[in-house]
């Protein structure tokens, strides 16, 4: 129960930094979305131990572990462009299938030869 | 009467999803993915109480406010695996700029073979990235960035659902090579799923999804105009 409240209040703390880092980002007029800068920011806090593990790790870990459930609102989003999907659903499937086989077949064949030669080199 | 309809919205997404995932643990297949299944249910149950989508919204958005600070929450794992990262910073680099590569190319290729319209077809070029940027590159383009947000949607889904075959199919191992490839073909959702392997998988695919979507934003529009 103690371990749920601090992991509450971390995400509390988190959320209340993205929040200043989407503030942050549109007032330089950077051209990343606050979702990046966020990560790079808070990277370099905990490298430069400004931030310490621990006032985040727990809060960090449950967001990490649920991050699934926060796409679910934007999959529901889709039945607005359901004429579209009538329309072209099927053609639009076939690209995005193919393509999305592509790029993991692409990808992840590279990046197996790649480790396994350095593996066999050290 | 809103504050009570948005809670039942958001209570039913949670119980669905939690049900589903029971489901997917006792039948691991493909199409019983909570991922698909949760929001399948919903839109049914939606349209047959005639209720709009920015009616569920109410509800839904608050979880979709978690999704920014999840993504922050993505400096923690990259902090503790910083080693790694650095000891195979040359294999992910490249994969993830070749696999990118073939996201754009692919897929403004294939929406031509399938004869779609220019604005759908540009709307698919920048699918396989995180959301915001997608749709930066998109209006960048010629696409409608909407759309491209839909297509996005349907990338991580299909990505995080026929990733393990792929994996498996192909014989993929070891974590750089898996993370590379959740990370550069769906983005934050293939991520999510990175991260149910094992965490360094999951480490590896966001640094990934970072790395896709940076070369894609300086990219895709130069690559697009060789192909004329």
């Amino acid at each position: 129960m103690k371990k749920a409240l601090l992991a509450a209040i971390q995400v509390a703390i988190l959320m209340g930094f993205s929040e200043l880092v989407n503030v942050l980002a549109a007032w330089m007029h950077l051209p990343l979305p606050g979702s990046i800068v966020g990560i790079l920011v808070l990277f370099l806090l905990l490298q430069f131990r400004v931030v310490k593990l621990e006032w985040i790790e727990l809060g960090a870990t449950w967001l990490l572990a649920e991050l699934l459930l926060f796409f679910i609102p934007a999959a529901v989003g889709v039945m607005n462009y359901i004429p579209l999907l009538e329309q072209d659903g099927l053609r639009i499937f076939a690209v995005v299938l193919l393509s999305t086989l592509l790029v993991m077949t692409s990808s992840g064949l590279l990046a197996r030869t790649l480790s396994r030669r350095k593996e066999s080199r050290t | 009467m809103m504050i009570e309809q948005a809670v039942t919205y958001l209570t039913a997404t949670l119980l669905i999803y939690y049900a589903a995932k029971w489901l997917y643990r006792k039948y691991p297949k493909v199409y019983l993915s909570p991922l698909l299944i949760t929001p399948a249910v919903l839109v049914v149950v939606l349209l047959a109480t005639h209720a709009s989508y920015s009616d569920y919204n109410a509800g839904g958005e608050w979880l979709s406010k978690l999704l920014q600070p999840a993504t922050v929450a993505f400096a923690v794992p990259l902090y503790k695996n910083l080693q790694t990262l650095k000891k195979h910073a040359g294999e992910i680099i490249a994969s993830v700029l070749f696999g990118s590569l073939t996201a754009i190319l692919s897929s403004a290729v294939l929406a031509r073979l399938m004869h779609l319209d220019s604005e759908l077809a540009s709307s698919l070029v920048p699918r396989s990235v995180t959301t915001p940027i997608a749709m930066n590159v998109s209006q960048m383009i010629g696409g409608v960035p909407t759309i491209t947000a839909v297509f996005v949607i349907i990338t991580g889904l299909l990505g995080a659902m026929i990733g393990p075959s792929v994996v498996k199919l192909l014989r993929i191992e070891g974590d750089i090579a898996k993370g590379v490839l959740f990370g550069t073909s769906a983005h934050g959702t293939g991520t999510s799923k990175a991260f149910e392997l094992n965490p360094l998988t999951g480490t590896i695919s966001s640094i990934s999804m970072i790395l896709a979507a940076l070369f894609t934003l300086l990219a895709a529009p130069a690559l697009l105009s060789l192909l004329g």
